[in-house]
């Protein structure tokens, strides 16, 4: 009763060999240490080449590791699961889309300096890393790795309203962080409200500012 | 903020992650040519996007080696389950010819070999024992070489049972830590040693004030027995025992993974114990 492999051990390494960049990009930024990140991506080779007969022909092999890589970090990293409670929780982010302007939006996507753009990816990958692990999933899935919502979902394992949930909220949080650090290098200035302001009269000005509001009210 | 703006701005993530179906496609891209502001949103989203995956990529390169590694582990994986298959296909050729049907013409066959095999020349003969010879010799060698790491062990380089699977492709075979804490063993670290030219897991315990060290291997390559006593203990399972320089080692496979445990207890006790750890 030899294994019935749909392929073959060769052509699995050469496969696997070529998504070596992309797990170990996913894997640093789940454990967010360069060695964890190779011993997952080794882990992940070696539980696919044992259940490479599972692997679908013609699906997408780079979609079906991740998800190995997935469950195997969540598994042997991780083994209380990902951090569930922060996401059942309220909003920690009060950014809203509508209270930048178009000019700020503009400021921040560019910073009219190359210079800045290592100290940009710096303050990204930071702020990528403090995010709540299933937000800077899905971020990574589709930002880094380009996959779909439903892709992202079978390796998440939830539904594909729950990836673009994850996906808007990881990314306003992004976003949120980038505008003050746009702000604290003067890229912007100081955001006056702007869009419908006939339901919000007071002008947020300042994100600390709203926060001390906000805890203020509560 | 327009109320138009206000049904578009939900539509405008899904719009650059491509994912929106095409009546709301057209309904964003015609808001898009009049809306300043919702067309600066989706260049942000995407001038977000680029950045991430850039910075993602940046900081996370495949190192020198690495490449190398993996393959060297995707290897020893293969190499590993060919041998488990030969196992298999071996065990089920076995067990094909214990059918009844098939023992008279098989003895008849072998009656018939021992009559041509006693009429052949001197030198086939020779021959013959010039290699169960080398055979013995082989196992031997390997005795000698488990007895020397059991006497002279190294520090461990795995001491977190999770970590253990790290030692894997190295060894070529699976790796469980066997707990044995049922006769009181502590079990102190593992690292791999080299046995001829293959290498084995050295799993170190503590006993009784005693250590003992289990080592795990392919069990095609690292052929033993032949220079042990056959032993049958617990429920019917075979083991191999002996001693070497005071040392006892009992020997014992199962699915094509070898277990070789040295200790200075018994050989009843290494028997014993070799037939508890897996």
């Amino acid at each position: 009763m030899s294994r019935k492999a749909s392929i073959s051990a060769r052509e699995f390494e050469t496969q696997a060999i070529a998504q070596l960049s992309a797990l170990l990009g996913v894997a640093s930024r789940l454990t967010r240490n360069p060695a964890d990140a190779q011993d997952l991506v080794q882990d992940t080779l070696l539980k696919a080449m044992r259940a490479r007969d599972q692997f679908e022909s013609g699906t997408n092999m780079r979609a079906w590791l991740l998800r190995i890589l997935t469950n195997t970090f969540i598994n042997r990293y991780r083994r209380g699961g990902l951090e569930r409670s922060v996401l059942d929780g309220p909003d920690a982010d009060p950014l809203a889309d509508g209270w930048i302007s178009a000019s700020t939006m503009e400021s921040m996507r560019d910073p009219e300096s190359q210079a800045l753009r290592p100290m940009l990816e710096q303050e990204i990958k930071r702020i990528l890393d403090e995010l709540p692990e299933e937000f800077r999933l899905a971020v990574v899935l589709s930002d880094v790795e380009e996959l779909s919502y439903k892709e992202i979902a079978d390796i998440m394992g939830c539904p594909i309203g729950t990836v673009m949930s994850r996906l808007h909220r990881g990314r306003r949080l992004l976003k949120g962080r980038l505008y003050e650090h746009a702000r604290a290098l003067g890229i912007v200035g100081p955001e006056a409200l702007v869009g419908d302001t006939s339901e919000k009269q007071e002008p947020v000005i300042d994100l600390a500012q709203y926060r001390e509001k906000r805890v203020a009210r509560s | 903020m327009t109320s138009s703006c206000r049904n578009i701005s939900p539509l405008l993530e899904a719009f650059g992650d491509e994912e929106l179906a095409a009546d709301k496609l057209l309904e964003v891209e015609q808001h898009l040519v009049d809306c300043n502001t919702c067309g600066e949103r989706v260049r942000l989203n995407q001038a977000l996007h680029v950045s991430v995956r850039s910075a993602v990529r940046a900081a996370a390169p495949v190192m020198p080696g690495f490449e190398e590694r993996i393959a060297a582990a995707l290897r020893a994986e293969s190499l590993r389950e060919e041998s488990i298959d030969q196992a298999v296909e071996h065990e089920a050729q076995h067990s094909r010819m214990l059918s009844w049907r098939s023992v008279v013409p098989v003895a008849a066959a072998a009656a018939l070999t021992l009559v041509w095999a006693a009429s052949t020349s001197k030198q086939q003969v020779q021959s013959a024992g010039t290699t169960s010879e080398a055979h013995l010799t082989t196992a031997d060698r390997l005795l000698e070489e488990l007895v020397d790491h059991h006497m002279n062990a190294r520090g461990p380089r795995v001491t977190e049972p999770a970590l253990l699977s790290q030692l894997e492709p190295e060894v070529g075979v699976p790796l469980n830590l066997p707990s044995l804490k049922a006769y009181g063993a502590r079990w102190e670290g593992a690292n791999v040693v080299p046995v001829s030219n293959q290498h084995a897991a050295s799993l170190r315990y503590v006993m009784g004030g005693k250590h003992v060290t289990l080592y795990v291997y392919n069990s095609t390559r690292v052929p033993i027995e032949s220079r042990l006593t056959a032993r049958t203990v617990r429920n019917n399972e075979h083991v191999y025992v002996g001693t070497r320089r005071g040392v006892s080692i009992a020997a014992a496979e199962h699915r094509g993974v070898g277990y070789a445990l040295a200790s200075d207890f018994s050989d009843d006790e290494s028997a014993e114990l070799v037939a508890a750890v897996y």
